[in-house]
């Protein structure tokens, strides 16, 4: 009877621990590396033509939610994915139709939620970095709070502690959060973490 | 007198309450009817700046080069719009109130922070500002922040409002510790917010909304327009649903983001909405029921009229 019960819990045990964030993590990454990279490039290149951001704001990926920016005005618009208004908006803002679809088919194909781009400074000078989120289906087990594994790619090489954890400069090496979380060393120009948030 | 003695403590209590709170009401009051705080043109401010040299470094603020300190200053004293409280912080009802002192006194904001960082304190409103020693060495760090990385005097500002001022979202994390930009010690409630502005600014604020429940104002289209048309208007807003974070069915339904309205009209498509937040004008297009569910307060600031100083 005993036996039983420790086996049950052995059981519990793996299956839990086979569906944690932390095992996804390590190896989501290298797994889907091609589209991943590939979502990143294009949208790179999309941005430096006309900014923007673009994401997945329900769970069935039906759902967009596209902001454009100008220089006098940020616009967001709300779009179910097939909708004509999507093309005709990015027709009317002058961004390149075909390669941002193409880009919003690519992120629902990987169930990518966000993808967006910002500026940080290093001794005053400008880099940026790509944000992605992305839902995938491993992370989506009850009782976990972490939903969204997210990827970022610095535009120059990082510093990470020990642990490869990201760390603010070669120097100080105190921990660097990105918007309140902290990252782990995937390569020197990218890191990930796991957050509730997709954005 | 049993009833009296038992109920020493309590009756003791009450009328230190009493008078503490008469007094500090009796402040506000007093300012509120002399109203010494001044307003100014941006143009007086664009010359007073100008004219200023760089400041030497602050021994108080040893993180804040004072070049880029004063190019900052400038930089919002130019181009209000522009000022950034950074990704991922709760500096936006700090950001916020900036803009309303931006707007009504840009000269007194201009000397407000030059006196802070050549002095370590200053005063403005009713209040004096002496923020803690991890503030000042904090300020100038921060990173990762977007714009705000390279604006010293902005990161100076919201942290030491955020270290001046709290409210009950501040009760369990009072002291500053790394990070906390994006925690809880930034937060602002709304009854803090507005009493910001009353305590610091020479302006009227008529409020209308909680923390927990939408205001019950009618139609919160024709509420917000009303008001618009006698005065800077501040919305209180639930971002959970109006920024979503995260793909869940249930939002809780909490306000935690504070916006400068610019524009508000109806058209084919429902409601377009323009605001100010975070550095620049952002349009959006909703539906009334939509409106009014995001809509937790509305903060209508007017000038102080010069009769009333």
């Amino acid at each position: 009877m005993k036996s039983k019960i420790i086996y049950k819990i052995a059981i519990l045990v793996t299956v839990l621990y086979s569906c944690s964030p932390r095992n996804i993590s390590t190896k989501y990454y290298e797994q889907n590396r091609t589209t991943l990279d590939s979502i990143q490039q294009s949208y790179t290149k999309l941005f430096k033509q006309k900014p923007f951001i673009v994401g997945f704001t329900d769970k069935a990926f039906e759902n967009i939610s596209l902001e454009i920016i100008t220089d006098s005005l940020t616009y967001i618009y709300d779009f179910k994915i097939n909708e004509k208004r999507l093309s005709d908006s990015l027709f009317k803002y002058n961004l390149n139709s075909k390669a941002v679809t193409e880009l919003i088919n690519q992120m629902h194909s990987i169930r990518c939620t966000w993808v967006n781009s910002f500026d940080y400074f290093v001794e005053g000078e400008k880099k940026s970095l790509v944000f992605l989120s992305i839902k995938p289906v491993g992370l989506s087990r009850p009782f976990s709070n972490k939903k969204y594994y997210v990827i970022t790619y610095f535009s120059q090489k990082q510093y990470y502690d020990k642990k490869g954890r990201l760390v603010n400069n070669r120097k100080q090496r105190q921990l660097q959060k990105l918007n309140g979380e902290v990252f782990k060393r995937i390569n020197d120009k990218v890191s990930y973490t796991v957050s509730s948030t997709y954005r | 007198m049993n009833f009296l003695l038992k109920n020493y403590g309590k009756l003791l209590l009450a009328l230190c309450m009493f008078f503490w709170s008469t007094d500090v009401e009796g402040a506000i009051k007093q300012l509120r009817e002399t109203d010494t705080t001044s307003t100014s043109s941006r143009e007086e401010a664009i010359k007073f700046i100008d004219g200023i040299k760089v400041p030497e470094l602050s021994v108080y603020w040893p993180n804040i080069n004072p070049v880029s300190f004063l190019q900052n200053i400038k930089e919002n004293i130019h181009e209000p719009l522009g000022m950034y409280p950074g990704i991922g912080t709760n500096f936006c009802g700090y950001g916020a109130l900036i803009y309303l002192f931006l707007h009504d006194d840009p000269l007194g904001y201009a000397k407000f922070m030059l006196a802070l960082y050549k002095d370590g304190k200053a005063s403005l409103g009713i209040s004096t500002f002496e923020p803690a020693e991890i503030i000042k060495q904090t300020a100038g760090t921060l990173k990762y922040k977007g714009l705000l990385d390279i604006r010293p005097a902005e990161q100076m500002f919201y942290l030491t409002l955020a270290d001046h001022f709290k409210g009950y979202v501040n009760i369990f994390n009072r002291h500053f510790d790394p990070g906390d930009e994006n925690t809880f010690w930034a937060s602002v409630n709304y009854a803090k917010f507005n009493r910001m502005v009353r305590h610091l600014l020479n302006y009227k604020v008529y409020a209308r909304g909680t923390d927990l429940l939408q205001p019950s104002v009618g139609n919160t289209y024709d509420y917000i327009r009303r008001k618009m048309q006698q005065g800077i208007v501040v919305l209180y807003l639930n971002n959970r649903i109006l920024h979503k974070k995260k793909q869940e069915k249930i939002k809780l339904g909490i306000p935690t983001h504070f916006v400068i309205l610019q524009d508000i009209m109806k058209t084919k498509e429902g409601i377009t909405l323009i605001y100010w937040d975070y550095g620049h004008k952002t349009l959006r297009q909703l539906k009334p029921q939509f409106l009014h569910k995001i809509v937790f307060g509305v903060s209508q600031c007017i000038k102080k009229k010069a009769i009333e100083k």
